[in-house]
């Protein structure tokens, strides 16, 4: 090796690297969804259960419109893709950095240590619980970050509107189903994915928080409730 | 007696394989620290690097199936995570410059030179990094990987997605410029 090759060498022994992250090797079972899409899914039926009439919401889930976004139960879901690889979680931050690029406070569980929070584009974020040994993704976002279009709920999926700490909530629960939205920009983008899994979500305040996993009703209801 | 004995990587892999989380997260925690160094390289930025190394390992994880018996796992990962690095520096168009570590931050069992010669060190370690820092891409990838790194020539050529050979051209190209610039400035 060379001198030159030498002074390389040791000048890459200074270099100032960003600290190491730790990084989540529970990642690959934990990330089975297209987390965007799934939130932007749970908000359009959070705004039915939040503006709808009980009495009403089977015939409104059929067809409702409201702030850009319609629900349609329908007999055949269109076609749809399966997730992508690229619907990551986004980038981990400390809660503080979430909370100050969100503009609202997290709602988390009691917890013994700080969580690392995933954020994706700045306005979902994202933290890892786990249910007797199973990953959960607990997920909140400020409605007004996405604007909404369409979405399709087959005959089998079941929603069913929930209470969560006084608060309207909806359990869905069963076959995929599918999503096609404009983004908040108001530019158009099209994509129809299926989401797969159970999910219970509910509002607080301006903010939509939902549970998801491999869960039941009942350990889900568990969960949000200790969610503050 | 039954002594536990540390699985190899091989074990590890094909636990990997079968399911087992528990030797994924073994392969992850041995090379979640060259993983990230190397998408901090390629990236330019912390938060892109950490994005790349995590999007890197579950794509790892998912294609697990593919990956070829007996074959070194460390050149392997190193392609995915370079890979997710480059394609954020190619959409983030931007890079932050390396710079060296603080001076008060010697490292346990250093001998500690006088202050005019760590001085002297260290003005000529800022004047290599900024001629390294000016070498064009490809150039300044080789040599951080291969120096910086430490990667061996295959690894580098791994995490650069290029054969070896275009490795030894760029180093050799590489290590002339910077000794032709630093002989000028001298």
């Amino acid at each position: 090796m060379s001198s030159l090759e030498q002074r390389l060498q040791a000048l890459g022994r200074e270099l100032a690297f960003p600290p190491e992250p730790h990084l989540d090797a529970t990642a690959p079972a934990a990330r089975p969804f297209p987390w965007r899409w799934v939130a932007l899914a749970a908000a359009v039926i959070a705004l039915v259960a939040a503006f709808s009439v009980p009495s009403a919401r089977t015939s409104i889930l059929r067809f409702f419109h409201i702030q850009g976004a319609t629900v349609e139960r329908v007999e055949t879901l269109p076609p749809a893709q399966e997730r992508s690889n690229a619907g990551g979680l986004g980038r981990r931050v400390s809660v503080r950095e979430a909370e100050r690029l969100l503009g609202f406070r997290l709602l988390l569980p009691p917890l013994d240590a700080e969580p690392a929070v995933h954020l994706l584009d700045g306005v979902l974020a994202t933290v890892i619980l786990r249910v007797d040994g199973r990953p959960v993704l607990l997920s909140e976002y400020a409605a007004r970050d996405y604007g909404l279009l369409k979405k399709s709920v087959g005959e089998k999926t079941l929603v069913e509107p929930v209470r969560v700490a006084g608060q309207p909530g909806l359990w869905v629960e069963g076959p995929p189903h599918t999503l096609t939205y404009f983004s908040s920009s108001g530019e158009f983008r099209e994509k129809t994915v299926k989401i797969h899994g159970n999910v219970l979500l509910w509002t607080r305040g301006p903010v939509t928080v939902r549970l998801e996993g491999r869960i039941s009703k009942r350990q889900a209801l568990r969960l949000a409730g200790q969610v503050r | 007696m039954v002594v536990d004995r540390p699985l190899d990587e091989a074990e590890l892999v094909e636990r990997a394989r079968r399911g087992d989380l528990e030797a994924w997260e073994t392969i992850v925690r041995t090379y979640q620290g060259i993983a990230f160094r190397t998408a901090y390289l390629l990236a330019g930025n912390a938060a892109d690097a950490e994005e790349a190394a995590q999007d890197g390992f579950v794509k790892a994880h998912r294609a697990l199936g593919r990956f070829r018996r007996g074959a070194a796992l460390k050149p392997w990962l190193l392609r995915i995570v370079a890979n997710e690095a480059r394609n954020r520096r190619r959409s983030a168009g931007r890079r932050e410059r390396l710079a060296l570590r603080a001076a008060a931050e010697s490292r346990p069992g250093d001998a500690v030179p006088s202050p005019e010669a760590a001085l002297l060190a260290r003005e000529d370690q800022e004047r290599l990094l900024a001629a390294v820092e000016r070498l064009p891409d490809g150039h300044r990838d080789a040599i951080a990987c291969r120096y910086f790194l430490e990667l061996s020539e295959e690894e580098t050529a791994a995490a650069l997605g290029v054969r070896p050979g275009t490795v030894k051209s760029r180093l050799a190209r590489a290590l002339a410029h910077l000794r032709e610039h630093l002989e000028d400035e001298a």
